[in-house]
């Protein structure tokens, strides 16, 4: 039985490598010459760090999430876990995937506990109380009722989150949670996301394609080169928490986003 | 300008409210008017009037049990095709292996015309309510597995992640997640089939019966009593529809959420 709660304040465990990708490397085709869709990622995750992941489109970002979820077995290398190699998905992971992912013919409160009805077919009265406490950190309370598509985008992926947390997980795996959100319901959640992560500290990947909201959420950033995905720089965020609309206006804001974007796109070349 | 911003007369709303209606009856009108004008005789092409009378020649008892016959068996036939299509969709979404060997004999079955295939069935099971009710399911089986199958088949990826990121049983995974997403699917194959039910079932009571709407029908035909069997022919029509309606009802008051919505 793999051990879902771990003693929080274990400084030596916290800093230890707790998610660690070693020379991780996939393709999907299995036939020798096909090519590769990420090589050789190396990468320590410490225990309740929010690491994030930015790179071009198709880099394999996604696909480095998918490992790390024990959904897909890296053809080179290996993904473990408090140095236990992931072979299948574990319990105490959550994922948020992008565009909310929720089933539209349950309620928002059901929605939530869909994980606990899907994995044993039942919950209990106190599950039940407890996806009313996440709603509820959520602002979701008047909504539980609601049919998943009487609620805008940014509901839904709220929904989405309080869902991955249902089953109290350590690592929270989102992939591109807020690429569908219009900019100013994105930024808003970004902070939501922070508060959550403040109250129930969790090991969080964050895949997106937004360079500020990386170096907004994140205390480190991996930046990835397009296909075959590789790691073009580790980089850290060393702005103050709490993160406000005010660390947006920081020159070591602007500073950092402007090394990310020089990663991202590739010189002008005149025609 | 834009003529839909136009404000539109009270008459010219009710005329577009009511237009499918109007054309309707516009439609029996000009019928009825070219069998009067033309004086076309009523065993070659009956009036609306003169079909409307035959309906009350008959009695009430006799069109309520050709009534019944006709929809008994098509709702058996309709049933046992849920019955068998559901499952077998299922068994060919889990197994390749099983989906390969029998999608090509659905194909057989489906491309075979059920009209031809009538007569032998009769001899094989007799000319009791088993072998109207095999037609009947025949004709309607293959679109219910059709749309099973698709609907199964295009649940989003991510909700089947979800599924094997909780390290669910598949029996869940199809139960909670895949026959659920295919619940509009199953439904737009039950509305079509539906009305395949009842055309099976006439069509295996032109071939064998003593009772049912497509046997009056017939029966009609040959006394020529023309006007009498279109009498038939509408009764008919009617059920089949009230039939497809029943189905939108039954996924409004079961499945609202599996409606499109409405702009």
């Amino acid at each position: 039985m793999k051990n879902n709660h771990i003693d929080n304040d274990n400084a030596e465990q916290n800093h230890a490598a707790y998610v660690s990708m070693k020379g991780v490397g996939h393709k999907f085709d299995p036939r020798p010459d096909a090519p590769m869709v990420v090589e050789n990622i190396d990468l320590d995750i410490h225990r309740h760090e929010f690491v994030a992941v930015v790179g071009p489109s198709g880099c394999g970002k996604s696909t480095l999430l998918r490992m790390v979820a024990g959904l897909l077995i890296p053809s080179n290398g290996q993904v473990s876990v408090f140095n236990r190699p992931v072979t299948e998905p574990r319990d105490d992971v959550g994922i948020v995937f992008q565009k909310a992912n929720l089933l539209p013919w349950l309620t928002v409160r059901k929605n939530v506990l869909f994980p606990l009805k899907h994995k044993y077919g039942r919950y209990s009265a106190n599950d039940e109380k407890r996806a009313n406490e996440l709603l509820d950190m959520a602002g979701l309370t008047q909504f539980a009722d609601k049919m998943p598509d009487e609620l805008s985008g940014g509901m839904q992926q709220r929904v989405g989150i309080v869902r991955a947390l249902l089953l109290n997980p350590d690592i929270l795996l989102m992939d591109e949670p807020f690429s569908a959100l219009d900019a100013l319901t994105r930024e808003q959640i970004g902070f939501d996301l922070l508060d959550i992560w403040k109250e129930h500290p969790k090991t969080v990947l964050f895949i997106t394609h937004s360079i500020t909201e990386a170096v907004l959420l994140s205390d480190r950033i991996l930046v990835m080169s397009k296909r075959p995905g590789s790691v073009l720089d580790l980089i850290d965020v060393d702005l103050p928490r709490p993160r406000s609309s005010e660390t947006i206006k920081s020159t070591r804001f602007a500073e950092l986003t402007d090394t990310i974007r020089g990663y991202i796109y590739e010189p002008h070349v005149p025609a | 300008m834009n003529p839909t911003y136009l404000p539109k007369s009270w008459l010219a709303q009710q005329v577009n409210r009511f237009a499918p209606a109007l054309f309707f009856i516009g439609l029996v009108l000009l019928w009825e008017l070219v069998c009067s004008v033309g004086e076309v005789p009523n065993y070659i092409l009956p009036s609306p009037s003169a079909i409307f009378s035959a309906f009350f020649d008959v009695e009430m008892s006799r069109w309520l049990t050709h009534l019944w016959a006709t929809l008994r068996v098509a709702l058996m036939g309709f049933a046992l095709s849920i019955a068998i299509a559901i499952p077998l969709s299922i068994g060919m979404m889990r197994s390749e292996l099983m989906n390969r060997v029998l999608y090509p004999a659905l194909i057989v079955i489906q491309s075979t015309p059920v009209v031809a295939v009538a007569p032998l069935i009769i001899v094989l099971l007799g000319t009791d309510d088993p072998s109207r009710v095999l037609i009947t399911c025949l004709i309607t089986f293959f679109p219910l597995v059709v749309s099973t199958t698709t609907g199964m088949l295009e649940t989003p990826p991510e909700m089947i992640e979800l599924s094997q990121s909780l390290r669910a049983p598949r029996y869940r995974e199809t139960w909670q997640i895949r026959i659920p997403y295919a619940i509009p699917h199953i439904f737009s194959g039950l509305r079509v089939s539906i009305t395949l039910a009842i055309i099976g079932a006439v069509v295996a009571e032109f071939v064998a019966a003593e009772e049912g709407l497509g046997y009056f029908i017939q029966f009609s035909t040959s006394f020529f009593k023309i006007p009498q069997a279109f009498a038939g022919l509408i009764f008919l029509s009617i059920i089949s529809l009230l039939m497809f309606k029943s189905i939108q009802w039954i996924q409004m008051w079961l499945f609202p959420w599996s409606l499109p919505k409405k702009k």
